[in-house]
């Protein structure tokens, strides 16, 4: 059973949050451009797997197919700003705005498909993406992709215009955004929505009794959860102003709804778990397959540097031992009177 | 419209009819006995594809699974020999997947099954993708599918492949209506399959029959991909497109249904050839969009397909 009542901060969260700044505002002055985009990159994935979280643990709607909602984002944004030349502050809403329109399209076969048949159908979704954006160049730039020659540069405010200040700059915008919309989808599972989208996930026809409408609410938990993985592919073309459908497989699909699980569902904090886990399984796994002279044993190592085989095997292990994910270790199990 | 050439196109979608009715029918088996949709299904009939490339090819320096070959004695083998050895291995590897990873979950909610599969699907791709590569690797034909070598009928012609591939389902069909029918095993599945409670009251033991159909489900999803290995080039992604296909055609059929997934299989096959055929946009890259159109589309509509039974929730 999980908590109706709202999540209120723990003093372990209060520990963690203040934690994560530190190291978030200390990345800046230890790295190059290049590893400052990519901690903006890992940062922004946290909005991806939010919108994971938002359909499959507040929603129970089993979304595999979220890379889907990103590649609509992305496409979109680039879109707006070079093809139609709107400013980036404007096209980066508008994005994902498409994406989380997308994702109210997907969510109308929702009403009447639910559990195993809509997991098919979003992990069919996922696989048909690649060659139907390759079908339209206009916005995906075909087979090969395309650039986008709008940069997104810091405002005339900001100090300095070296390569550097900029690459601070867009860390910061994204750290901004994803902690925006991390706290509007904090506030927005705590509303009188977020009790009614969970209240269908427990048991719709209950729900529905207690006066929830099941259509619209279905609807708009999946346009949230689409609109924020837009969001995040928004801002992956601010990092790097190229998009191209060649990075949204349906494996990139099924990492992210990994990333989900095993972070742990229903919970915010859950999703920011899951990334700093495959961030740190990833470099782990650098570092184990860099590791030489091993012989045959050698070649097993090098299996760590695959996230998503790691992340396979774990999500079958925490199935089994920790079905609420890596959040619900350590919190005992909260129910309401 | 030209008939001749329409033939064509009948004649050649069947043989990938008969690789989706295969993959189908592993889905509804697993699907009827356990309710449960097997994503993984694909990804676990490609690996088996590479024990049969590993088998034919023998063992090869710097390849951990080539490597592994080493220890098989008589590699490398005829091909008969190794796809048999392939399926042998496949039914292994499903029944222990059952013994493992899905019977001590119990009557876990589905989002734990489909993690599991998740899990599954990704854990192997990667490790196939580690072992042999994301490139593709030749695979051998079954039969003879070379020029000229196929009948002509009315102008149009049939592969001897295609009818190699059928004769193969149909006779692995055979067999698994006779086991079905006429053994205790196949009677206690059909008791399982029929209802899990009341068999396990009259005393079939559950586990291990569930384990049976895994382990059938799974040869059947060996036979599907080391017959279309050589027509789809082995790589690890190979099964991805054709399970949604075998998605559809379950669906299509009624997910619970095996003669469904036949006839599927057969719908789906002569419209992923037809379709792009006929309308330009589709293309044949974008054939799997109609058959996922097809599957939304029943799902919403008759969610038992043509032959699968009619769900009736308890409120």
């Amino acid at each position: 059973m999980t908590s109706i009542a709202p999540q209120r901060f723990s003093r372990l969260g209060i520990f963690g949050v203040v934690l994560a700044m530190v190291g978030l505002a200390i990345i800046p002055f230890v790295t190059s451009t290049t590893g400052l985009r990519q901690a903006s990159q890992i940062i922004i994935s946290v909005l991806a797997v939010l919108g994971v979280n938002v359909a499959t643990g507040y929603g129970g709607m089993i979304s595999l197919g979220h890379g889907v909602f990103i590649g609509v984002g992305a496409f979109a944004t680039g879109y707006y700003v070079d093809g139609l030349g709107l400013p980036w502050l404007l096209a980066i809403p508008l994005g994902a705005a498409t994406a989380a329109l997308s994702g109210a399209l997907v969510g109308l076969p929702a009403l009447r498909i639910k559990g195993i048949h809509l997991a098919l159908v979003t992990l069919g979704l996922a696989i048909v993406f690649q060659p139907l954006s390759k079908r339209f160049p206009k916005f995906t730039g075909g087979v090969s992709g395309k650039n986008i020659k709008a940069e997104f540069v810091a405002p005339s405010w900001w100090p300095s215009d070296t390569r550097m200040a900029t690459a601070v700059y867009r860390y910061l915008f994204c750290i901004v955004i994803v902690g925006l919309a991390m706290w509007a989808t904090w506030n927005l599972v705590n509303s009188r929505f977020g009790r009614s989208m969970r209240a269908v996930r427990d048991n719709d026809t209950s729900a529905a009794v207690y006066g929830v409408d099941l259509i619209s609410a279905r609807l708009q938990t999946f346009a949230v959860s689409a609109g924020l993985a837009g969001l995040c592919g928004a801002l992956q073309i601010v990092l790097v102003p190229f998009v191209s459908q060649e990075i949204y497989t349906p494996q990139q699909s099924l990492v992210i709804y990994a990333t989900a699980v095993i972070g742990g569902l229903g919970t915010i904090w859950g999703s920011v778990l899951g990334v700093v886990a495959r961030t740190v399984v990833g470099a782990v796994g650098k570092a184990a397959a860099g590791a030489d002279g091993l012989g045959p044993i050698g070649e097993f190592f090098d299996l760590l540097d695959q996230p998503a085989f790691v992340f396979g095997v774990g999500l079958i292990l925490l199935t089994f031992m920790f079905p609420r994910g890596l959040a619900g270790i350590k919190r005992p199990k909260r129910t309401t009177g | 419209m030209d008939l001749v050439l329409l033939l064509q196109r009948i004649f050649d979608a069947l043989f990938n009819s008969a690789i989706y009715s295969s993959l189908a029918l592993a889905l509804v088996i697993i699907f009827r006995s356990t309710g449960l949709l097997n994503f993984a299904q694909g990804e676990m009939a490609t690996f088996t594809a590479y024990i049969a490339f590993v088998f034919l090819s023998g063992p090869q320096p710097r390849l951990t699974g080539g490597g592994l070959a080493g220890l098989v004695p008589g590699v490398p083998f005829p091909i008969p020999l190794a796809i048999i050895g392939a399926v042998i291995c496949g039914m292994a590897g499903g029944a222990v997947t059952e013994r493992a990873l899905i019977r001590p979950l119990g009557r876990a909610p589905d989002l734990a099954l489909v993690n599991i599969t998740i899990g599954i699907l990704l854990a192997t791709n990667s490790l196939m993708a580690q072992w042999w590569g994301t490139g593709p690797r030749m695979f051998p034909a079954v039969f003879p599918s070379g020029a000229g070598q196929n009948f002509t009928i009315l102008g149009a012609r049939l592969r001897y492949s295609t009818i190699g591939v059928w004769a193969v389902l149909l006779t692995v069909l055979v067999l698994l209506v006779l086991l079905l029918r006429h053994t205790r095993t196949g009677l206690a599945f059909r008791a399982v399959s029929i209802s899990r409670s009341s068999a396990e009251l009259v005393g079939v033991r559950v586990g291990p029959t569930l384990m049976y159909g895994w382990a059938l489900a799974s040869g059947f999803g060996a036979l599907a991909a080391c017959l279309s290995a050589n027509s789809v080039l082995l790589e690890p992604n190979m099964m991805l497109r054709v399970l949604v296909y075998a998605f559809a055609a379950a669906t299509l059929g009624g997910l619970d249904s095996p003669k469904g997934a036949l006839v599927g299989g057969l719908i789906i096959g002569l419209s992923q050839t037809l379709i792009p055929a006929y309308v330009p946009f589709i293309g044949f890259e974008l054939s799997v969009l109609p058959a996922l159109i097809a599957m939304v589309a029943i799902l919403l509509v008759r969610p038992e397909g043509l032959y699968g039974t009619k769900r009736i929730e308890r409120v």
